[in-house]
């Protein structure tokens, strides 16, 4: 259980193997160019913290992107689009690994008939 | 109470010689809905952990339309089964004290959680005001927001637009009717629809727009089936959309609708900035008014009878 537990959490993150973290040695010199990358990808995982990539799989998957693509916009004062955003996440999962968070399955596995609350028969006055 | 058992360890072999006996079974399941009183008020709740401990049962809950940071244990005397009758207490109550818009308590003035004895007798004598008025989830996400620091989306339905809503219910639940399938414009077409107005008159087309457009096509597709059919258009569901059909290419504006009371309860689940959120409230809050807009052409104005829909049954009227 222990030992191969490290493998298989780094499977489950969806880590990818080309991880920014190994970065090729000519990056020592760096340029402007990477700095802003570098910026940009702090950024990111900034704001990752909030928006966990494992619900980048469900059912919420727009609104987290579109909050990321939010968090992003205000950091840089510039629009992001959505794939921009994809792409930057690449560099860092393999989303396609990533399997949907239990909660949000589980929200929708339980059928209930809908029911109007009883607020809105409450006429109001005008 | 008379402690029976010296017995600290759990085993429940030992449960018999108690004076009351935890059953091994608890009374509630995991996944089921609940009634559940926090503080003085009562909440739907969804019981998401069962476990025995120190022979009592705690339940972990998840309070519908709440961010997961109110989640919590409670005990057996917190929690009501959700069943017609213990709704339709809270009804008569809603009723009752009216929707007093003046209460302000958010749930850091709430008491300590009540005796089991307290719950019972509320339970049992609806007619005392100890127990305030339930609200109803968009209007306790405004009040609880500003009693503390809680975030949660607010969606506030134009009135025309509740309305529709109330006329919907009716449709269906009174009048046994339902929408006739396929809808003109379906789900997709008044989004594209939406989509096109907001970019002719912006003259760009915004990325995040249609990301929360397309998140509430997921939603809908997703929460059609499982939270937006009355019962009696389940049958009409099963009939209508086959395999790989999504619905929000079927049905249209009256479910959409269904969708936005729903929404707080959904996006509850995921965590938002306050910026963000109240961007987003913003356009949600701005599409609801372009709904209501086109709502003569959007929405039907009068449903099927439930035997035409389903076809050449005896034909009762028309």
């Amino acid at each position: 259980m222990e030992s191969g537990g490290k493998a298989r959490e780094e499977e489950q993150d969806g880590m990818s193997v080309h991880s920014p973290c190994k970065a090729p040695p000519s990056s020592a010199s760096s340029l402007p160019k990477e700095q802003s990358q570098v910026e940009l990808e702090l950024r990111l995982l900034e704001a990752l913290e909030i928006y966990p990539p494992i619900k980048l799989q469900g059912i919420h998957r727009h609104f987290v992107l579109f909050g990321l693509m939010e968090f992003l916009r205000r950091s840089f004062n510039r629009q992001f689009s959505s794939d921009e955003v994809l792409q930057l996440l690449d560099r860092f999962y393999n989303l396609e690994v990533l399997k949907p968070d239990d909660e949000d399955i589980e929200v929708l596995n339980r059928e209930e008939d809908f029911s109007l609350p009883q607020s809105f028969f409450v006429k109001e006055e005008s | 109470m008379g402690n029976s058992s010296k017995d600290d360890s759990l085993t429940d072999g030992d449960a018999s010689s108690g004076d009351a006996p935890p059953s091994k079974t608890s009374l509630y399941t995991e996944g089921e809905k609940v009634l559940a009183y926090h503080g003085p008020r009562i909440y739907e709740a969804k019981v998401q952990k069962a476990e025995l401990m120190k022979k009592e049962w705690k339940f972990f809950v998840h309070y519908l339309g709440w961010n997961k940071s109110w989640d919590e244990w409670v005990g057996a005397d917190r929690l009501m089964k959700l069943t017609e009758e213990n709704v339709l207490k809270q009804q008569e109550l809603d009723k009752k004290q009216g929707v007093d818009k003046n209460v302000k308590s958010g749930r850091s003035a709430h008491t300590r959680p009540k005796s089991s004895a307290d719950v019972k007798a509320e339970k049992e004598d609806t007619k005392t005001n100890v127990v305030k008025t339930k609200k109803r989830k968009t209007e306790s996400v405004a009040e609880k927001e500003g009693a503390s620091s809680e975030k949660s989306v607010k969606i506030q339905i134009p009135s025309t637009l509740r309305k529709q809503l109330v006329d919907d219910w009716d449709f269906v639940n009174q009048q046994d009717k339902l929408v006739k399938l396929p809808r003109s414009p379906t789900v997709d077409e008044i989004l594209s629809k939406y989509l096109d107005y907001r970019s002719k008159k912006e003259n760009t087309t915004s990325d995040s727009l249609a990301e929360i457009l397309k998140g509430i096509r997921c939603y809908f597709d997703k929460a059609l089936p499982v939270m937006l059919l009355y019962k009696k258009e389940r049958k009409q569901f099963q009939d209508v959309v086959l395999d790989d059909m999504s619905p929000s290419n079927i049905y249209g504006a009256e479910h959409l609708l269904r969708l936005f009371v729903k929404l707080p309860e959904l996006l509850a689940y995921v965590s938002i900035e306050e910026e963000t959120l109240t961007r987003l409230q913003q356009k949600l809050t701005d599409f609801l008014k372009f709904l209501q807009k086109n709502q003569s052409t959007f929405f039907l104005s009068t449903y099927d009878s439930i035997k035409g829909v389903e076809g050449k049954g005896k034909g009762k009227d028309d």
